[in-house]
């Protein structure tokens, strides 16, 4: 499939399709935290918006500034650009979510003079309605300190072109999602996480075009087995380790659902029309499933885990944590327990960016699906 | 029907012979750097042993940190499997395992039919595993057969840590400048590595009887540092170190 290698392509070398896209198109990139930060304000804005992960690097000027307890997401991508690896970015936002991200923004304020910085600090109780006003705020806010920053106007055209653009996305993103569900072992986990990553960096028009390819081709296709092994769900925040997917299906696995920051969350929820565009797209923020930093109900996140793995048929449940990430590690003990009580058995397993222990990690995969 | 289980763990490859549900005997070496002969070495070795024709074994199964290097075998099955396997067989009645291997330590719940319900599992770090108390004796110049037995002579076990085995030998060896007992740091390690294992095995739940597997085994002083904090009586596997590889060979002549 074309649409499917561009993506591997570029997800495997997403600085270097941002800087060419930034000679093609004489663009502004903009880089970003976290699925808080409003897609639709920046690609009205006609800058490119550029995920940041961790770092292929050894990370050691980042450790100058920050403890090793951090986790490898945040002293990741402070690596990479101390080291000059996003020289190319025009500016960055970091929505405010969890205290390592809202401290990178600071360390990065204080030590990276090239480009624009912008905090977003939203809500953090979000199922009330003062959170959705107060969203609705912030993204106005963002609007304007985005048209300072890139010294022009974003109009209310703009806007909603955006959104047309981030609903298309999203819809084709939720049809790949559901053809993964219905027939496992469809797309490789390594391929919808190139996918995944390439919405998050590529040009976003572009993205749409071969994201509706995809979506189409997988809707089409036919399995000739039907899927024997276990249907799985993967659980947490973010996860940029292609190998992972492997492991899963090499033990005898399909991830059939995610409730990941990078994956569904991402896609999760579309922009509804209305006549206050900024309210609309607050919305969908406010709407979402929350991520572990915000707060949307005492057992909201469980709930919805419960619901997604009943909703896909799912057999296991296996957490992904990114080593030292504790909103995602506060929430594991009442999250594993909400499904004991469902009788649906659960694995966690954290893991550093560049270093998944590759060994411990089959180890646990194969012996959790070894379970009866 | 007659099944081999072999073990390649990070130190040591053990194998295992059982027979129409016996166990006919087991064998122990170094791994050493290649996994792949040690697999092959301890399996030759254990036949030979018993007198065994290698045509005679209907199937094997392989275990532990190098089982994908074990070519010859008919099937791989993690030791998290195997463990449970070979204690229900040593003891129908367990219900946790706690296993200390080279580089791992475990934690196993299972049900009446030695099936794991749950497990937990060491992070990427030598703190409460045997490599653990290998360093621990290379510093203390103390033979680790006699461990356990030095320990139990302990009048006030030292504090040491038991979060990395690196500062922990830093602080064996501040203490024994300090002129501190021998038996007392010793018996600190073992409350070191009991510490560190059951704030492990408290993820699964430790529901009794509890087993322990895997060479550690052999410490009766890690057992009694682990009976005390965990206020259990622990149960040692007669074949602690080959537990696995009885499990691997059990589930050979089960498996498909």
């Amino acid at each position: 499939m074309d649409s499917l290698n561009r993506f591997k392509a570029v997800a495997a070398d997403p600085a270097g399709y941002a800087q060419q896209w930034k000679k093609e198109k004489g663009g502004k990139v903009v880089g970003t935290f976290c699925s808080y930060a409003p897609e639709e304000v920046i690609l009205a804005s006609g800058a490119l918006g550029y995920r940041i992960f961790g770092t292929d690097l050894n990370i050691s000027r980042a450790d100058a500034h920050m403890q090793a307890y951090s986790c490898s997401l945040v002293r990741g991508a402070l690596e990479e650009v101390l080291a000059g690896q996003l020289d190319f970015l025009d500016g960055v936002v970091f929505p405010h979510t969890c205290d390592s991200i809202q401290r990178l923004s600071d360390i990065w304020r204080m030590n990276i003079k090239n480009g624009f910085h912008l905090d977003l600090v939203g809500p953090v109780k979000l199922n009330t309605d003062s959170a959705r006003e107060y969203m609705t705020a912030v993204m106005d806010k963002f609007r304007q300190e985005l048209e300072t920053s890139l010294g022009h106007k974003i109009s209310a055209a703009d806007i909603e072109s955006a959104v047309a653009v981030g609903n298309r996305i999203r819809n084709s993103m939720q049809r790949v999602y559901a053809a993964r569900m219905e027939k496992p072992g469809i797309l490789k986990g390594a391929d919808l996480h190139a996918m995944v990553k390439a919405a998050m960096v590529m040009d976003r028009t572009e993205f749409a075009v071969l994201a509706e390819d995809v979506a189409r081709h997988l809707e089409e296709m036919q399995i000739e087995d039907a899927f024997t092994g276990k249907r799985l769900v993967l659980s947490g925040g973010l996860c940029n380790m292609p190998d992972v997917y492997g492991t899963l299906e090499d033990s005898g696995g399909a991830i059939v659902a995610d409730d990941l920051c990078t994956g569904h969350r991402f896609f999760e929820g579309n922009i509804e029309q209305e006549a206050d565009m900024m309210a609309a797209i607050a919305n969908r923020y406010v709407n979402r499933n929350v991520c572990p930093a915000k707060h949307a109900g005492i057992k909201n996140r469980g709930e919805n885990l419960v619901r997604t793995a009943k909703a896909c048929e799912a057999d296991r449940v296996i957490f992904i944590y990114l080593k030292f990430c504790d909103p995602h590690g506060f929430d594991y003990p009442y999250l594993k327990q909400m499904l004991a009580d469902e009788n649906i058995p659960c694995l966690l397993y954290e893991m550093e960016e560049r270093d998944t222990a590759e060994g411990q990690f089959r180890t646990r995969c194969e012996a959790f699906l070894e379970m009866i | 029907m007659l099944t081999v289980g072999i073990d390649v763990g990070s130190i040591s490859a053990k194998a295992a012979v059982i027979q129409d549900g016996e166990l006919l005997g087991g064998k122990v070496i170094l791994t050493g750097y290649n996994a792949r002969n040690a697999g092959k070495n301890v399996y030759d070795k254990l036949l030979a042993d018993h007198n065994i024709d290698p045509a005679m074994v209907d199937r094997v199964v392989a275990t532990g940190y190098g089982r994908k290097s074990v070519e010859f075998a008919d099937k791989a099955i993690t030791e998290i499997t195997c463990h449970a396997a070979g204690a229900h067989f040593q003891d129908p009645s367990v219900r946790s395992v706690i296993d200390i291997g080279g580089q791992d330590s475990k934690a196993i719940s299972l049900d009446s039919a030695g099936r794991v319900n749950d497990f937990a599992m060491n992070d990427k770090c030598a703190a409460g595993t045997g490599r653990f108390l290998e360093v621990m004796a290379r510093a203390l110049e103390v033979d680790l057969d006699v461990f356990g037995e030095m320990s139990l002579k302990a009048d006030a076990p030292a504090a040491i840590s038991s979060l990395c085995t690196v500062f922990a030998e830093s602080e064996v060896i501040s203490l024994l400048a300090r002129g501190e007992k021998r038996e007392n740091i010793i018996a600190g390690i073992h409350e070191s590595i009991g510490s560190r294992v059951l704030a492990m095995a408290k993820r699964v739940g430790v529901a009794e009887p509890v087993m322990m597997t895997g060479g550690v085994a052999k410490n009766i002083g890690v057992v009694k540092a682990l009976e005390s904090r965990a206020g259990v009586v622990i149960e040692v596997s007669p074949n602690a170190q080959i537990n696995g590889a009885i499990g691997a060979a059990l589930l050979a002549a089960n498996g498909p």
